[in-house]
Parts: C-alpha cells; sequence; structure tokens
C-alpha cells in the first residue's frame, strides 16, 4: 500500500545522529552515502521507544475501513448492479405527478328550481414549462393561434410564472371557443408542453339580476390558502355574497390523480387516488319572475327592494340597483372593468339592502307609534299640529305648511304628521326610544346570509357624547321621532320589523335559501293589541293615505311611505322646499315604503327605498306597486274572500272607538 | 519523496518547534494531500453537474461550485497555517478552547436565531457560526488530551471522566435540536475510547448500556421528526410522498446510474430535481447516478486511501498525544462518511450529515482543511525528538 508511510530508516538514523553528533559532522553526514543505512539497524529500536499505539486500536482501524470498504462496495454493487435495471426504469418512468381533479361547484337556483348560478365547462390552453422545449417560439405561437399581442402572451407568462410550477400547467388562455379547440387541438402535437385543458368555469345566466345576492367567486389568494389547506393554487373560491357564504357547503372535494409521466412528459398511466365529490347544490326562496318584475319596477333608479314572507322571513325578492355584472369576476376580472366598478358613482358594488343605512323618514313613525302605546299614550290622545312646533328658539315643521290640525294617533299615521310625534316623543324621551328601537331590531344584524351586513344607528345619548362629545338636547329626540337626525335603517332591517308587526311580534331572520325554518331572532315588546293597532293603520293608509297608491281592492294591503332628507333644510321665510327635479341629485330626498299585502292567505311584506328618488308616495309608492301587480296578479277589483276578513276582524276592533273621535 | 535531505544545525533543533523548518517540509505526507485533492476535485466537478438545472429556457447553473471552489482554496490557506503550527500547542489550548465552546453552546438558546425549527446557530453580525461544530472539534482535542494521559487500558473511572467530556456538549447540543451532530461526537469519542483501549468489563456493561440509552431516547428524548426520519428508513415505501422521499429518490438515482453511470451532467434524477438537497445531503447521489457502480467504486476506495493516510498518520505519530488527535480526525471523517453516504444509500436513517469535500458547505470545507492540516502537522514531526 503506497499510503502506509514506511518508517523511513534513513532518517530516523540521521535525526538519531544529530543528536549525538558534533556540528562539525554535519558535512560529513551529509556526504555519507545513503546505503550506510543497514550498517546501524539497532538505532531503529531507539528511535520508537517514544511511543507505541496500542495493537488493538491499530488493528480496531484497520477493520473498520476495510469494513467500510466492503460494505460500500457491496451495497453499491447491490443497488447500481443488481437492482440497477429496476431503479432505472423508475427513474425513467416513474415520475410521479399528482394531478387534481375539479370537483364541480354546487349549482345555485331560485324557488323554482330555475338555475341561478352554474359550471359551464370552458376549454384553456396551458403550458407546461419543464416540457416545453422552446418557450419564446412557443408564446409567439400561442399570440399567432388566438390574435393576441405577443406582448399580451409574455405578461401573462412572466407574471404566472412564480405562482406555479415548473412541471404544473401553467393556464396561458381561457375560454376558447369550439371551432378553435379543434382546430387547435390537430396542431398542437408539434408544440410539446402546451395542452388542452378543460376545466369548469363559473357563469351566472342571470348576470346583474343576481349578483348581489349570489357574489362571486375567484382564485383563492395567499390568504384563503393559507387559512384552508384544502385549497391550492387556482381554485376557486366564493369571495362575495352568498358564494362566500356557502362556501363550505358549494365547494365539495376535489379528487386527486397519480399520473405517471415518462421523460418526455408523455402521461403513460392515471390512476385515480380520490375521487372528487361535488359540492351541495343550493335553493334559493327567490323567485326569479318576482326579482325580474321587481328589476323593472325600479326602472333604473339607484335604490332597493326587499319581498319578505311575513310569517317565514323568507325573501323572496331582494333587488339593489345598480348592480354589476358577476361573470366579470368568474374567469378574473380585468384590471379596468374592476377600477370602473369600484369608482362608479353610482356604487354598484355596494348591496343597499344590507350594506346602506338609510335614514328611514316618516316609516320611522311606524316604530314611534307602536312605541307610544307600549308607554301608555292612549290612541285617543290628541295633539294639535299647527304646522310646526316650537322648542325654545327652534322651530320643528311639520312637512305639511298648514298643519294638519287636531292629530291623534291613527290620523297621525295616515296622514304623517310630524308635529304629532315630535310632541309625544319628547314627552317619552330618547332613552325609551333607544330601548325601543334596539328592542325592535333596529342598531343590531338581522342575521341574513349575506356578507358584510352594516347595523345602522340608533342613536343615544352615549353615543352622542362619543361621537361629537356633546350633550343629547331636546331637539335631537325631535329629530329623531320623525326619522331623520341621526337614526340610520337598512332596508331588510325595515322589512324585517314590519314583518313582525304582521305575524304576532316574531322578528325573524331574513332567509335567502328555501327550505329553512323560520328562525326566530327575538319578539318585539309589544302586545297584540299594539301590533293590530298600528297594522290596521297602515292598512287605512294604503287605503286613503299618503300610500294610497298601493291600495286595490282585491287584496288586503297596507303601506306607510317615508321621504328622508338628505341634507338639513333651513328654509328662510320665504323659501319654498324646491321640487325634487330642481335640487342636485346627491341632496335629493330618499324615497321609502314599507308595505304588506294579504291574498289567499300569503302576507308579503315589501319595502322600496329609492335613493335620491324624491317623495315617497310619489317615487317609491309606484315602484312597490308594480310589486304586489306581479305578486297578486292585476287588479281584478273583487274584494277579498270574508275568511281573510275574518280574520282581520280582531284587528280592526280595536281602531274602532278611534275612529269616532 | 527524497531519499535523503539536510541535517539540522543543532541550535535550531527541537527547541523552537514552532519555527518552521524547511526540513519538516519533506516529511510532508503526500498521499494524503494527494487523497484530499482528488476528493476535493472530484466534489466541485460533481457540484458543478448538480448546480444544473433543466428549466425551460435551457441549462441553468447555480454558482454553488465556484463558491464551494473559493472556499476550498481558503481553506487549504487554513491547512497550511495549520500544518505550520506545532500540534503540542493544542494540549495546552484544549481546556480553554472546550470551555470557550461550552460558553458559546450555553449562549445559543438565549441568543441564538431559529432555523426550520431548530436553535443552532449564533448570530456574530457578518456572519452566523454553529457552536455545535466548534464542540465537536473542542472535545476531540480534549479528550485525545486526557487519553494521552490516561493509563492503559481505560478503567472505570477514567472512562467516566471521558465520556463527561463529551456528554456535557452533546447534552446541549441533542436540546436544540440537533441529534446528527450528537451521535458524531459521542461516535467521535467512542472510538478514540475504541483506538485508545479500554477494559473488558467496562466495554461489556457498555454494551449493554447503549441499547438501553438507545431505547430511552427513542420513547422521550427524541422529537416526532426525528422518530419519522428512523422509522422511514426502515421503510421508505410507505410513504412515498413525505419521509421516505429523500430516500426513494436517492436510491432511485443511485440505482439508475447502473454500471457506467448516465454520463456527467446527464442525471435526470438531479437535472429534473427529483432528488432533494443534492448540493449538500445527497450530493453523493448525483455522483452516484452519473458515474455509475463503476464510479462509485472509486469513489469509496478514494476514501478509503484517504482514511489510511491518516490512520497511517496516527500509527506513526511521535507521541500519544498526537496519535490520539489524529485517531479523532479519522474518526471525525470516518463517521461523517459513513452516516452520509450509509444515509445516500440508504443504509442509515435521514440524519443531517455532509460529506466531506463533496457536500456544499463552506464552514465545513474550512474546518476540514484544517483538521488535515493538524494531521499533516503530526505527520511532519513524527521524527522530531522530544525537547
Amino acid at each position: 500500500m503506497p499510503l502506509f508511510r514506511q518508517m523511513r530508516i534513513h532518517f530516523t538514523l540521521s535525526e538519531k545522529m544529530t543528536n549525538n553528533t558534533q556540528n562539525t559532522d554535519q558535512e560529513d553526514l551529509q556526504r555519507r552515502p545513503f546505503q550506510e543505512k543497514p550498517r546501524h539497524p539497532q538505532k531503529i529500536q531507539v528511535d520508537n521507544e517514544g511511543y507505541q499505539p496500542p495493537r488493538t486500536g491499530i488493528f480496531f482501524l484497520q477493520a473498520l475501513i476495510c469494513l467500510f470498504f466492503f460494505i460500500f462496495v457491496v451495497r453499491f454493487w447491490y443497488l447500481q448492479v443488481h437492482r440497477g435495471p429496476e431503479f432505472t426504469r423508475q427513474a425513467q418512468e416513474n415520475r410521479l405527478r399528482t394531478e387534481r381533479i375539479f370537483a364541480p361547484r354546487g349549482r345555485i337556483l331560485d324557488a323554482a328550481g330555475r338555475v341561478l348560478a352554474d359550471n359551464r365547462t370552458a376549454f384553456g390552453l396551458s403550458l407546461v414549462r419543464e416540457d416545453c422545449p422552446d418557450i419564446p417560439a412557443t408564446l409567439a405561437q400561442i399570440s399567432a393561434w388566438f390574435d393576441v399581442p405577443i406582448e399580451d402572451v409574455r405578461d401573462k407568462y412572466q407574471q404566472d410564472k412564480a405562482k406555479i410550477k415548473p412541471f404544473e400547467p401553467l393556464l396561458m388562455i381561457t375560454d376558447i371557443d369550439f371551432e378553435r379547440v379543434a382546430r387547435i387541438e390537430s396542431e398542437i402535437h408539434a408544440w410539446p408542453g402546451l395542452e388542452i385543458v378543460v376545466r369548469t368555469k363559473r357563469s351566472y345566466p342571470e348576470n346583474e339580476l343576481f349578483s348581489h345576492v349570489l357574489g362571486y367567486v375567484g382564485e383563492a389568494n395567499e390568504q384563503e390558502m393559507s387559512a384552508d389547506p384544502a385549497l391550492a393554487m387556482g381554485d376557486l373560491v366564493g369571495k362575495a355574497g352568498l358564494e362566500f357564504m356557502l362556501e363550505k357547503d358549494l365547494r365539495g372535494n376535489k379528487g386527486l390523480y397519480d399520473v405517471e409521466v415518462d421523460a418526455h412528459a408523455r402521461i403513460l398511466g392515471k390512476s385515480l387516488r380520490e375521487e372528487p365529490r361535488g359540492g351541495n347544490e343550493a335553493t334559493l326562496a327567490i323567485d326569479r319572475d318576482l326579482q325580474q318584475a321587481a328589476w323593472n319596477a325600479l326602472n333604473g333608479e339607484a335604490g332597493c327592494i326587499v319581498v319578505m314572507e311575513a310569517d317565514t322571513g323568507r325573501l323572496r325578492a331582494l333587488v339593489t340597483a345598480p348592480a354589476y355584472d358577476n361573470n366579470l369576476f368568474a374567469g378574473g376580472i380585468s384590471k379596468r372593468d374592476w377600477e370602473a366598478l369600484r369608482t362608479d358613482k353610482r356604487f354598484p358594488l355596494q348591496n343597499r339592502v344590507i350594506q346602506s343605512a338609510y335614514p328611514p323618514g316618516s316609516v320611522w313613525k311606524l316604530l314611534m307609534s307602536a312605541m307610544f302605546l307600549e308607554h301608555g299614550v292612549s290612541p285617543r290622545d290628541t295633539v294639535y299640529c299647527p304646522g310646526y312646533a316650537r322648542l325654545g328658539k327652534q322651530i320643528f315643521r311639520c312637512w305639511k305648511k298648514g298643519g294638519h290640525g287636531t292629530m291623534n294617533m291613527e290620523s297621525s299615521l295616515i296622514n304623517s304628521c310630524d308635529v304629532y310625534y315630535y310632541i309625544m316623543a319628547d314627552r317619552m324621551g330618547i332613552d325609551k326610544i333607544e330601548k325601543f328601537a334596539k328592542e325592535c331590531g333596529f342598531g343590531n344584524l338581522t342575521g341574513i346570509e349575506l356578507p358584510h351586513e352594516r347595523t345602522g344607528l340608533v342613536p343615544s345619548r352615549a353615543w352622542k357624547k362619543k361621537r361629537f362629545n356633546r350633550p343629547w338636547v331636546r331637539g335631537d329626540t325631535f329629530n329623531i321621532s320623525i326619522g331623520q337626525g341621526s337614526t340610520l335603517v337598512t332596508p331588510v332591517q325595515m322589512a324585517s320589523y314590519v314583518s313582525a308587526l304582521l305575524n304576532g311580534g316574531k322578528l325573524l331572520k331574513p332567509q335567502l335559501l328555501d327550505n329553512m325554518p323560520p328562525e326566530v331572532r327575538k319578539s318585539i315588546p309589544c302586545k297584540d293589541t299594539t301590533l293590530q293597532f298600528v297594522v290596521n293603520a297602515m292598512r287605512k293608509t294604503a287605503s286613503n293615505g299618503t300610500a294610497r297608491v298601493v291600495g286595490r281592492k282585491d287584496a288586503d294591503m297596507g303601506g306607510k311611505t317615508g321621504t328622508a332628507q338628505v341634507v338639513k333644510l333651513k328654509l328662510g321665510a320665504n323659501e319654498r322646499r324646491l321640487k325634487t327635479s330642481e335640487m342636485e341629485y346627491a341632496q335629493r330626498d330618499h324615497a321609502w315604503i314599507a308595505t304588506w299585502g294579504k291574498k289567499d292567505g300569503k302576507t308579503y311584506v315589501v319595502v322600496v327605498m329609492v335613493e335620491h328618488g324624491g317623495g315617497g308616495s310619489r317615487v317609491a309608492g309606484p315602484v312597490a306597486k308594480k310589486v304586489y301587480e306581479h305578486l297578486f296578479g292585476p287588479d281584478n277589483g273583487i274584494p277579498p274572500k270574508v275568511k281573510v276578513d275574518a280574520a282581520q276582524l280582531p284587528a280592526a276592533q280595536p281602531t274602532q272607538p278611534v275612529e269616532r273621535i | 519523496m527524497p531519499r535523503s535531505c539536510q541535517l539540522p544545525s543543532p541550535r535550531s533543533q527541537w527547541n523552537g518547534s514552532d519555527r518552521v523548518d524547511k526540513r519538516i517540509f519533506s516529511h510532508l505526507n503526500w498521499g494524503l494531500i494527494g487523497c484530499v485533492l482528488a476528493l476535493f476535485l472530484v466534489g466541485v466537478s460533481n457540484l458543478y453537474s448538480a448546480s444544473g438545472t433543466r428549466l425551460e429556457d435551457g441549462i441553468t447553473m447555480s454558482d454553488f461550485y465556484q463558491r464551494q471552489l473559493i472556499w476550498g482554496c481558503g481553506g487549504m490557506l487554513l491547512m497550511l497555517i495549520a500544518m505550520c503550527v506545532d500540534y503540542r500547542k493544542l494540549r495546552n489550548f484544549a481546556w480553554i478552547f472546550y470551555l470557550f465552546s461550552l460558553v458559546l453552546l450555553l449562549l445559543v438558546p438565549v441568543a441564538g436565531k431559529t432555523v426550520y425549527g431548530a436553535k443552532r446557530w449564533l448570530s456574530l453580525g457578518f456572519m452566523s457560526i454553529q457552536p455545535s461544530e466548534l464542540a465537536k472539534l473542542a472535545v476531540l482535542v480534549l479528550a485525545a488530551r486526557v487519553l494521552a494521559n490516561d493509563g492503559l487500558p481505560l478503567g472505570w473511572k477514567d472512562f467516566i471522566k471521558v465520556l463527561l467530556i463529551g456528554l456535557v456538549p452533546c447534552a446541549l447540543v441533542v436540546l436544540q435540536p440537533d441529534l446528527g451532530t450528537t451521535l458524531l461526537i459521542l461516535f467521535i469519542l467512542g472510538g478514540m475510547i475504541l483506538f485508545h483501549g479500554i477494559k473488558g468489563y467496562v466495554l461489556k456493561t457498555c454494551l449493554v448500556a447503549a441499547p438501553c440509552a438507545a431505547l430511552f431516547m427513542w420513547f422521550v428524548g427524541m422529537h416526532d421528526y426525528q422518530r419519522q426520519r428512523i422509522l422511514s428508513f426502515l421503510n421508505p415505501d410507505n410513504d412515498p410522498r413525505g419521509a421516505g422521499y429523500h430516500i426513494l429518490q436517492s436510491r432511485i438515482a443511485i440505482g439508475s446510474g447502473e454500471i457506467w453511470g448516465k454520463g456527467f451532467g446527464e442525471g435526470t434524477q438531479s437535472q429534473l430535481r427529483f432528488l432533494p438537497e443534492r448540493h449538500s445531503d445527497f450530493a453523493v447521489a448525483v455522483f452516484g447516478e452519473e458515474w455509475g457502480f463503476v464510479g462509485c467504486v472509486a469513489l469509496v476506495t478514494l476514501f478509503c486511501l484517504f482514511l489510511l493516510a491518516i490512520f497511517s498518520t496516527a500509527a506513526q505519530a511521535k507521541d500519544r498525544f498526537g496519535s490520539m488527535l489524529v485517531v479523532g480526525v479519522f474518526f471525525y471523517f470516518f463517521w461523517q462518511i459513513f452516516i452520509n453516504m450509509g444515509m445516500v444509500i440508504g443504509l442509515m436513517p435521514v440524519v443531517g450529515v455532509p460529506l466531506p469535500f463533496i457536500s456544499y458547505g463552506g464552514s465545513a470545507m474550512l474546518v476540514n482543511f484544517t483538521l488535515l492540516g493538524i494531521v499533516l502537522s503530526v505527520s511532519m514531526r513524527r521524527f522530531m525528538f522530544k525537547g
């Protein structure tokens, strides 16, 4: 073994001698020929006397090295020679890849089973980087096939490159029409790395009609993926509306293929590892035709309509306008479209039914009158309305300049007299009003199954202190009493409250989904007589009061209008109120109407809000009327059956003495 | 090797042992140097191949091999310096060095930084060091010193004394947690003790006690991921996508090399990135894939020659301290080679131990060359007389 350095005797010798010889011997020694070595063999013994390595140790090390050599050579032989061909085949062929099988997302249907959100097969062209020998040429070919500028193709490629692993398909073109697919299919073999992929795409056949209810899906972002391990890059998840709220239910479970791919990316075999399981379908309580009719009734105005079943809380229509086309989002919304939607002055992304809180205006009187009754005010108590009420130096006007004269509770509701509410609310005080309004669901979420619902606002002493750092004054109570000031109500809250008036005081969760049992959130603190009084007053308002536009002979109808001022109008002595058409759009009043209608045993609540529409009875009323025309058909003039009347009797009775006054 | 050489002048003889004498260079262990250079070149060229990744735009190279070259040159410089220093000076610094590394180890839980869930590194601002690396060397040197003074063969008292030298830093290292380094320290120590010689009854007791300790570690001292590695080593096919992936892929890489290999730079397992950690712990799998059985046998032979060169230095050392020191270095390399290659070819569980001169690693390069410098220092001075 060359590496075993033998003791070099001649070395040892010379060193030993150095120790013994004098300086003068040095040259002599140098000159001494090498052959002298064997002449002094005994000196070797002397040299090694210092240290002897342990024999067992030496043997131990040698054995270790031999063992190491032996074991490893045998093992290499076993792996590379004995099992070599087997591993070679594995290396060549068994390049395991997993492929996801997309589970179809559950469809969303309307109450009659019409499809509102569907899955559509879409063809796309994807590129597997690792299998593609010439990327620039391939990109150029894609650009040629689809008449897309090469820059766009390159941008798309650069943008998604980092997100997708080299052996995973990178989707370059989505939504290819069938004709093109057929043509490309015949040429694609010349372009390794490219493949036609079939993806399901979410589509919303009703476009903007249901955009706020359904919301939309989009590709999962980092945050969503880290929160949910089942999600992977490119998966679609609900981002808004019901698609978001029902995500878990709609999504289903992905399946997995084990794909064996050879060195040239040819797929040799696919084995199913996990079967995909489609998501559940969801059926809405909303009726597509009613929704369409309500949409048409709004006639392009910004606003919203809630149609609710009073007994179950089911929402039969939930319209908000303007809306957007949620199909834009399904394939990934373009930056331009998104900017346009986001900056639109009419806020099409806002779901007004639950996200816009407006001052309720006179509709609020439905709450105030119930509250007065519950706090000991007799329906017989009267207030004289001279057209204004005085509070110190301040003057609070009634909407009717000449005044209503003597008003009791019922006539104040029918005529919507403001002064009655100023005076009565002042007697009650803000604390009672606040408590009562909150118990009726205002200032709280209704629990509707849509994201980002807003609570609205019921002002209170504490709120004003916190918000403005000012004490509550009586004037504030005056404003609150007629639904002005800081009072903010969402249309769905109002619908929920009116339903409670009709169903015996149950505040129901607004149900978007069909076949869900009614969910009572709480009961409003009103006696049955109180409820009946308010309902009856609404009935009279609809037959000959401010809401008579919704009145019809063939059904039992009730309503209350509201005109909510947006800007506090301080009128000078000689000024008159401007007509709606004379005002700036953003300063125009909000038009409200809260109505109910009973026909053939069904009770519906319809709440209409037209943003900056002007007067409630003039603008919102006709919209509600059209909704009822769809619900009940055109007015045929035949009064409702006696059976319905009889049901109304107990409600009508307590109001009779009031009528006599 | 020159057949003869100049005689030294008596005055400059052995009292000034730190003075570099021209003569001792002629005692250089050229075989060892040759082996190291060969290994180093094999490592760099293998890294060059492992740096290539086939991407869409052709082959992309990362700069691992260049950095390895630079580290290697730095290492050789350290080797030269270590070579010129008389190894006997180490004896004086053994305790200081040992205590210093213990202090650094104690600092790790306090001021260390966490990488991949383990606290092993101390940041010095401009660079980070791994005190467990220093501890390995410190234990080696101190054990060499203590063993050199102990009687032959080792009795209970001396055995426990030496064992304690290793166990104290091991306890600190295993908590980081770093099972690889802990085992390495214990194995080096064990090798040195066995070389030194130990009384039969002590050895027998240890042979009984060690499995018990191992069982205790398994159930109490180990982290789940460590247990998982050992389990997946025992049966890699159980979990081909999880913990067994490394083993399976490296076995496929090596096995698919067959007799003659796929050729330099042609390994599909590494080029297509099926092989994980192909620059560091699994570098030898790249080699096996591309050079085949023939290449692997050559590499194993080269490692054996390398180890033999160190071994012969230990056998010829002038004093027991030098001998023990070299034996320590021998085991330092031997266990790393054994554990790493054993892991790559599926004889050992996956433990993060690099292969000397083949795996990429700057600090490992510096340490390896420094240790070789010490070996050369012992080798060069093997004919000197005590001053």
